[in-house]
């Protein structure tokens, strides 16, 4: 189990290293204008051609890449409805506080749990091999938080139901 | 959580007040609490040895219990504290009880705290007192093929349970039911710990429970919107151990409050993950800002260095240049002709008339 998490994120931080190669562009149909074209998606010849990692059905990473910005999607796993809901809550949680991570998208794409957006003056201003770190860590951590959170809410429950059948005896 | 606690916390700050004030005091006070149920406390300061306690609760079962108190209950009442404790004939208007408390017979030593709990608990002494009269009462015309028919027993108005008698046993079906999503996942984890526990050698003694999505066999009949659920029923058999002695009233205020217990565990785990995720986010922004403030670091230091290298040079070259000054002009004031010849000078010139050498590794701080 631990072997294929490694190879999973061994290989979506090796796509990463070669997807971030981002530079400023302006928009072309708009003057003036400085927009991430994976988002617009209106010129078809700035953007490189999707890729999706699965470690199983259940997990999976969509990384679309454009001239000037990268989109990273996660879909993470959820063995059961309680996780599921923990998975919802937590990353909602994250996801309407984008600002404090910066290169967190504020909604995520459609069929998946969390959206990053990177842009050419992220790289500017952060290290690239540093924001890669950062969000193959970042996945780490949300399993591990996942599990955690699960664990504790069922231990809350056994420590709730012994004190309450004690008020039986 | 006050509804979980026997003993109304109002009603005791209240009475507490009133037996601990130095002056006579006038309260006229009315309490709305879980349960539907209505106090009113009212003292004057021309008797501030007497205080009027009235109480207004629905009954438990409609249509099986009578809207007034049964002679049983009312020797329930009468036990609570016989000394202070007297029932007033007739209660007041809306009022289904009124007690007259007569406040000098509390005792003036360190007993008097547990006394005034045990007067706020009279709650729960009318509302155990009635259900143990509707498992009492149950009668042998309504069991149906030994059987017998669910009793509704309703402690709030939306969140009624069912109580069926058996032989040797009772058992106490709850139907649980909540808003959210959410909520009913937590629940049944919560149920499903409890099942686990309750199965378990070390908790044998407790009452056996169990958890079903579908309505169990006994509920079989009742009316439809009793039975509609999003989370499932939990039961509990209940034996006589369970019912032996001082065990009756504890079995039965957890009953009535099992539903309220687990609404409490919800909200308080949903508060739990909320803290969780928060301390969370901090942590993981935490180490982005740590990621991006080493970078700054890093260019600084490096910076630093270089500004620290200048300096050095400009001093080191500074000194260099001030000694090699100082040298040329001695070898000028050397090299300058006297007009007048005095004998002996020109060994006292070079002897004594010499710039001061100027150390680079010594240095003597000025005080």
């Amino acid at each position: 189990m631990g072997s294929t998490l490694r190879l999973y994120l061994t290989c979506i931080r090796n796509t990463l290293h070669a997807a971030m190669c981002l530079q400023n562009f302006p928009c072309q149909e708009v003057e003036r204008h400085n927009k991430p074209e994976v988002e617009l998606k209106s010129s078809p010849e700035l953007l490189l051609n999707p890729v999706v990692i699965c470690r199983n059905e259940a997990e999976k990473c969509l990384i679309e890449t454009s001239i000037n910005s990268l989109r990273i999607s996660l879909k993470v796993k959820q063995a059961d409805e309680l996780e599921n809901i923990l998975t919802k809550k937590f990353l909602r949680f994250l996801s309407m506080r984008a600002e404090a991570f910066q290169v967190l998208r504020r909604k995520p794409v459609q069929g998946y749990d969390i959206s990053f957006l990177i842009t050419n003056y992220h790289c500017e201003e952060m290290q690239k091999q540093k924001l890669i770190d950062f969000i193959v860590q970042f996945m780490e951590d949300i399993d591990k938080e996942i599990s955690e959170l699960k664990m504790s809410v069922n231990t809350r429950g056994r420590l709730v139901a012994t004190e309450f059948l004690k008020q039986f005896i | 959580m006050a509804c979980i606690d026997r003993a109304s916390p109002a009603l005791k700050q209240i009475l507490l007040k009133l037996y601990r004030a130095e002056k006579s005091i006038e309260i006229d006070h009315h309490l709305y609490e879980f349960g539907s149920v209505e106090y009113h406390i009212q003292s004057q300061a021309s008797n501030p040895l007497v205080a009027y306690l009235s109480l207004s609760i629905p009954p438990l079962c409609h249509g099986t219990l009578p809207n007034t108190l049964s002679s049983y209950t009312i020797e329930k009442i009468k036990g609570i504290c016989p000394n202070l404790v007297e029932i007033e004939e007739p209660a007041r208007e809306g009022f289904q009880l009124t007690l007259k408390l007569n406040l000098d017979h509390i005792p003036r030593n360190k007993d008097y705290v547990k006394v005034i709990e045990d007067i706020s608990t009279i709650q729960s002494v009318i509302l155990s007192s009635q259900l143990k009269e509707i498992l009492w009462n149950v009668n042998s015309d309504d069991a149906v093929q030994g059987m017998y028919k669910p009793i509704k027993v309703v402690y709030h108005p939306r969140e009624p349970f069912f109580v069926i008698r058996q032989p040797q046993k009772i058992i106490a079906i709850f139907p649980i039911r909540f808003k959210e999503k959410s909520d009913v996942i937590i629940a049944t984890a919560f149920f499903q710990e409890l099942v686990d526990v309750g199965n378990s050698d070390k908790w044998i003694k407790t009452p056996p429970c169990s958890w079903s999505a579908i309505p169990p066999p006994e509920l079989r009949g009742e009316a439809f919107e009793d039975l509609n659920t999003n989370g499932g029923f939990v039961s509990f058999e209940i034996s006589s151990r369970h019912v032996e002695g001082n065990r009756l009233d504890k079995t039965v205020w957890n009953l009535l409050n099992f539903n309220a217990n687990v609404r409490y565990h919800v909200k308080s785990t949903k508060g739990f993950i909320h803290r969780r995720m928060r301390k969370r986010l901090e942590n993981l922004v935490q180490v982005l800002h740590q990621t991006n403030s080493e970078e700054n670091e890093q260019t600084k230091q490096v910076k630093k260095h270089q500004g620290c290298r200048y300096t050095k040079k400009l001093v080191k070259s500074s000194k260099h240049t001030m000694k090699q000054r100082w040298r040329t002009l001695g070898r000028k004031i050397k090299r300058i002709p006297f007009r007048l010849k005095i004998h002996g000078f020109t060994r006292f010139r070079q002897r004594w008339l010499r710039f001061p050498k100027f150390s680079s590794t010594k240095y003597t701080k000025l005080e």
